[in-house]
């Protein structure tokens, strides 16, 4: 899944924001990146999507080795994985179905196949009957889940959520993060970048620590909620075995 | 997930879509285009008339000689053997008043009549075709000495000042055509830089999920073509409603434009296709080069991360 060997990152003015860093982060993990502010997520993100490239050192990423990707390859690189934004990102003029299945259209999916997955990755989120809504007219936490099934939608091998409960209150945040570990529960690595360790102690998993440019601390812990409020899985639906049939022959 | 690409309606309706949303600016580019589509057509439409209007005058080494009014037939023939005597005429060519008068009847219809009535005030002549126009002057002075010759029409001068015309306004065309392509380029690469500008958040998100740069470019090279195409006809349209009144009015002053300037009918055609084929052209031009140069500087990036 993620593979990188004494990876660092010198910008162009000298920073050198990541230093040396080598992990591994296998399909189906849960995975945290906490760290300080300019300790390196950022950047250790933009390495991921090849937003930026690597100074030294050997990345792969869903099968691309990203040292030697060319351009042309990169949207297929990223269509590999579904991007949650902190500010969620949304199209204000386009309403709750056109938002998600924009990113269906701008890989050029077929109308058909949008109309059938759009309608999906809405109800797993729960936002079924918002359909046309505007972002506007949405709470944080909504949006913030269209924001979600948006990355969703084309079905990617990984989940990056950059600070995704960064803008919305606690509670929506739970929830938000609830979503997150149901996916991830379907098989899909989810990664998420946050500085909040309440919600990291609550729901557990990897957590790797970045401090520096370097990676500090890599380990698992056990999540702190009971048994009872362990969230519980939504995705599978009578439609999903449906749907990944039809893609896979697409 | 692999995508079947299926997409070129959505692209289609896609660069529609955005000339309404940014209509204003759309609007201004198509002012802005047809006025410049204008010029430069009528730059080529004056050229290619000039053109017409030296073919109908001949080459210029042609002259017309006029006898006197009461030379009889028998004086006329032997006029004409006197003529071809001379030693720069290449071809002598007898042009009787019936002829003559039939020609200017034709050129000015009912006017011709209001003025001289049924009387012809022309003489016979002799169509003279000249072998060297260096020795211009030289064989024109020979001619004149020839007993019966009353004058000789002399329309080589016009003919060598329009050829000298033409070529100016062959110049001046290829650098109107030139010039306000590259404007029209600008105007237009401009225009789809500010649709561009305005949809820089869709273009990040499209770039986030792993939109190709070709498939990003595609609506916006369709918005340019088509404002292309809208300012191609409407150009066309505006240039093919005023040719024949600029063509009339042009021929009430200059007699000889009315029989020679290009009739509409023959090249309507040609202005449409022209027009618009150039429009389309631009449009893609422009619209490629504006979205190309985005997407490798600001637009490659994914904003705010």
């Amino acid at each position: 899944m993620i593979h990188m060997k004494n990876v660092s990152k010198v910008y162009s003015n000298g920073t050198e924001a990541l230093k040396n860093v080598t992990l591994n982060i296998e399909r189906g993990e849960f995975v945290f990146i906490v760290g300080s502010s300019g300790a390196g997520k950022s950047t250790f993100l933009k390495l991921l999507i090849h937003e930026e490239t690597a100074t030294f050192g050997k990345i792969k990423v869903n099968g691309f080795d990203l040292m030697k990707i060319k351009k042309h390859k990169v949207p297929y690189l990223r269509r590999t994985m579904g991007i949650v934004f902190q500010d969620f990102r949304l199209i204000e003029k386009m309403n709750v179905y056109d938002n998600i299945a924009f990113a269906m259209r701008a890989i050029g999916a077929p109308e058909k196949l949008v109309r059938r997955r759009v309608k999906y990755v809405i109800a797993v989120v729960g936002l079924k009957g918002k359909e046309k809504r505007r972002p506007s007219e949405l709470s944080g936490g909504e949006q913030q889940r269209v924001s979600l099934a948006r990355a969703l939608v084309n079905n990617p091998e990984m989940i990056i959520a950059d600070e995704p409960t960064g803008n919305i209150d606690p509670k929506m945040s739970f929830e938000i993060m609830q979503r997150l570990v149901d996916i991830n529960k379907n098989g899909t690595t989810v990664i998420i970048v946050t500085h909040e360790l309440d919600i990291v102690r609550s729901f557990g998993g990897r957590v790797i620590r970045i401090d520096g440019g370097e990676i500090v601390e890599d380990k698992i812990i056990q999540p702190s909620l009971s048994p009872d409020e362990q969230p519980t899985t939504v995705l599978p639906s009578p439609d999903d075995d449906e749907n990944k049939k039809e893609e896979t022959k697409e | 997930m692999k995508m079947k690409f299926n997409s070129s309606g959505y692209l289609v309706k896609e660069g529609l879509k955005n000339i309404w949303i940014n209509r204003m600016m759309s609007l201004a580019s198509i002012i802005v285009l047809v006025s410049c589509l204008i010029i430069t057509g009528a730059a080529i439409l004056i050229s290619v008339n000039v053109n017409s209007l030296i073919a109908s005058i001949g080459e210029g080494n042609q002259i017309k000689v006029f006898l006197d009014y009461e030379l009889s037939d028998i004086d006329s023939i032997k006029l004409g053997a006197e003529i071809k005597k001379v030693e720069n005429v290449q071809e002598c060519r007898y042009y009787p008043k019936e002829e003559g008068i039939k020609e200017y009847k034709d050129r000015l219809g009912n006017l011709y009549e209001s003025l001289q009535g049924e009387k012809n005030p022309l003489g016979n002549a002799y169509i003279v075709k000249l072998k060297d126009l260096s020795d211009y002057k030289d064989t024109i002075d020979q001619i004149n000495k020839i007993k019966g010759v009353s004058s000789i029409s002399d329309r080589g001068d016009i003919a060598r000042t329009l050829t000298k015309l033409n070529a100016f306004v062959s110049v001046v065309g290829f650098w109107v055509v030139l010039i306000l392509g590259v404007v029209t380029l600008f105007i237009i690469s401009n225009s789809i830089k500010m649709t561009m500008y305005s949809r820089r958040f869709e273009i990040s998100i499209m770039k986030s999920v792993g939109a190709t740069n070709n498939f990003i470019r595609i609506p916006f090279i369709i918005e340019a073509m088509t404002i292309g195409l809208i300012s191609g006809a409407i150009a066309s349209a505006v240039l093919i409603l005023a040719y024949n009144p600029i063509k009339n009015t042009a021929g009430q002053m200059i007699t000889l434009i009315s029989t020679s300037a290009i009739p509409l009918s023959a090249i309507w055609v040609n202005i449409i296709a022209g027009f618009c084929g150039a429009g389309v052209l631009i449009g893609a031009l422009g619209g490629y080069i504006s979205i190309t140069k985005y997407l490798h500087k600001e637009g490659g990036d994914i904003i705010g991360w």
